[in-house]
């Protein structure tokens, strides 16, 4: 595969230390990395279905040396969670080399590698009850007044277990001290977790980060629409502040202090007035 | 640098869902789900995700200890394991073989589990054997 | 940067489905007559709306009509 020659080339030209790809183990596609001590094993590299967090995996590696020169396989969402990091200052762009692999099916490629193509269906009693994987956030909106969208979210975020399989597998989570262990926050050593705080903790950290790759809904054990509520919430940092993780080089507008701010805080609504008879 | 995924299953509870172990430099860094796995398709509870921890943890014995006059003190292998034969030997002719129980661990391999299990019915001659993942 | 977070949360807490229960307000240590009608107001409003539907019964209701324990 050119794919194979290309990356064998980066490892003998030295311009990589060593190459985070996928390999076969029996059956089982798991991440790799190839360097030039093990270079036969390149021929079993293969670009897997199964998506696992290589950016994460990198961010470790720099942090033991942060020399080192990383290749990554590189899909559409992996090059935004990298663009990412670098404003982020957690991975140099000068010691990182991308191999750009198909993502979703269209025209120009032969086939696509991802999958998050055939997204999970959801059940009955889920559509009726809480809330549906793969509905868009206007439709939620405009379908369900407030009680009903409160308790179709109560419904699903009790269900969670305090796995941090969500914040675990993110490839964009990089907090030393993460704001959900911290015992003022979010009680420590109590199940159920205290909802809907803990959720809504996450997806105020994940304004500015999240870049939809969809891992996290794939790690939830309790099948909470995760992806649906930080769609949601990159709306809303899209709308208001005009910034899109992941797109451009642009820091992200939670990351500075101060600067120009052009919002104002907005005027209370006198709602209750008209429904009080003015009394 | 080196950097490999080492396939396992996890050794908390009785499912045993399949994880990733990621070892860099010969170190075992952390552990993400097996997404292919049969079991958990790439979903893991919070012990699961936990896995590295005790591996390399400060908080690991690197001697034997024998309690003396109420507090642990330093032993070799030898004298630990002296120490304990002559315990056994003396509890068991003294009350019995079925007043001694042996609690085996989740964290160890299966390998040394049926060894534990051998030595209680073999040789402590006691049914007295469990392990915490029945629970 | 507090307006951009105040901002930001009050749209996260209308998807949920907890709208407009968070204000902020600019007011000095001066402006004294503001504070008190900015609190009364707020509070009328908030007493017009129902208590938190977050109580801890509604809680209770919800994991025992979808059987959770």
């Amino acid at each position: 595969m050119d794919t194979i020659k290309q990356i064998e080339q980066l490892i003998l030209q030295n311009k990589v230390d060593i190459f985070l790809g996928y390999k076969d183990l029996d059956g089982h596609l798991i991440p790799h990395g190839f360097t030039k001590e093990n270079l036969d094993e390149l021929k079993d590299l293969q670009i897997s279905d199964n998506r696992y967090s290589l950016e994460k995996v990198a961010t470790h590696l720099t942090e033991k040396n942060p020399d080192i020169k990383i290749g990554i396989i590189a899909r559409d969402c992996n090059k935004r969670a990298l663009n990412l990091l670098y404003t982020w200052n957690q991975l140099n762009p000068e010691n990182i080399e991308t191999i750009d692999v198909n993502c979703c099916p269209s025209p120009l490629k032969s086939h696509s590698d991802c999958s998050y193509l055939e997204p999970r269906q959801s059940g009955e009693f889920k559509k009726e009850n809480g809330v549906d994987y793969n509905i868009e956030p206007e439709a939620f909106m405009g379908k369900f007044d407030n009680n009903e969208r409160l308790t179709r979210w109560m419904y699903e975020f009790n269900k969670c277990i305090k796995c941090y399989g969500c914040r675990n597998i993110c490839p964009v989570c990089f907090c030393k001290e993460c704001s959900l262990e911290h015992p003022n926050l979010v009680e420590p050593g109590t199940l159920p977790v205290e909802v809907p705080i803990f959720h809504l903790i996450r997806a105020a950290h994940m304004a500015g980060r999240c870049i939809d790759c969809g891992l996290c809904e794939e790690a939830c054990p309790a099948h909470i629409p995760l992806r649906l509520l930080y769609r949601e919430v990159n709306e809303i940092v899209s709308n208001v502040f005009d910034y899109k993780p992941g797109c451009s080089d642009e820091k992200s507008p939670f990351s500075v202090l101060g600067g120009d701010v052009v919002l104002e805080p907005k005027p209370m609504d006198f709602k209750y007035k008209e429904k009080n008879n003015g009394l | 640098m080196d950097c490999k995924f080492v396939p396992s299953v996890c050794s908390y509870c009785g499912c045993g869902c399949g994880v990733l172990f990621e070892v860099i430099d010969g170190k075992i860094n952390s552990t993400i789900p097996l997404k292919s796995h049969p079991v958990n398709h790439g979903q893991l509870c919070i012990k699961g995700w936990n896995l590295h921890e005790y591996i390399n943890s400060f908080m690991r014995l690197k001697t034997p200890l024998i309690k003396e006059n109420g507090s642990f003190q330093r032993a070799t292998w030898d004298e630990a394991i002296g120490h304990t034969a002559s315990e056994f030997k003396r509890i068991k002719k003294e009350f019995g073989p079925d007043s001694i129980g042996v609690l085996v661990s989740a964290k160890i391999t299966n390998e040394e589990n049926y060894l534990a299990q051998k030595f209680t019915r073999a040789v402590i001659g006691t049914n007295n054997v469990d392990h915490c993942a029945r629970l | 940067m507090t307006v951009k977070r105040i901002a930001f949360v009050q749209e996260l807490l209308k998807f949920i489905g907890l709208e407009g229960r968070l204000h902020l307000e600019w007011i000095s240590s001066a402006e004294a007559q503001k504070f008190v009608e900015v609190v009364t107001n707020f509070t009328e409003k908030i007493r017009a709306m129902g208590p938190n539907p977050l109580g801890i019964e509604t809680v209770a209701n919800g994991a025992m009509k979808y059987g959770h324990n």
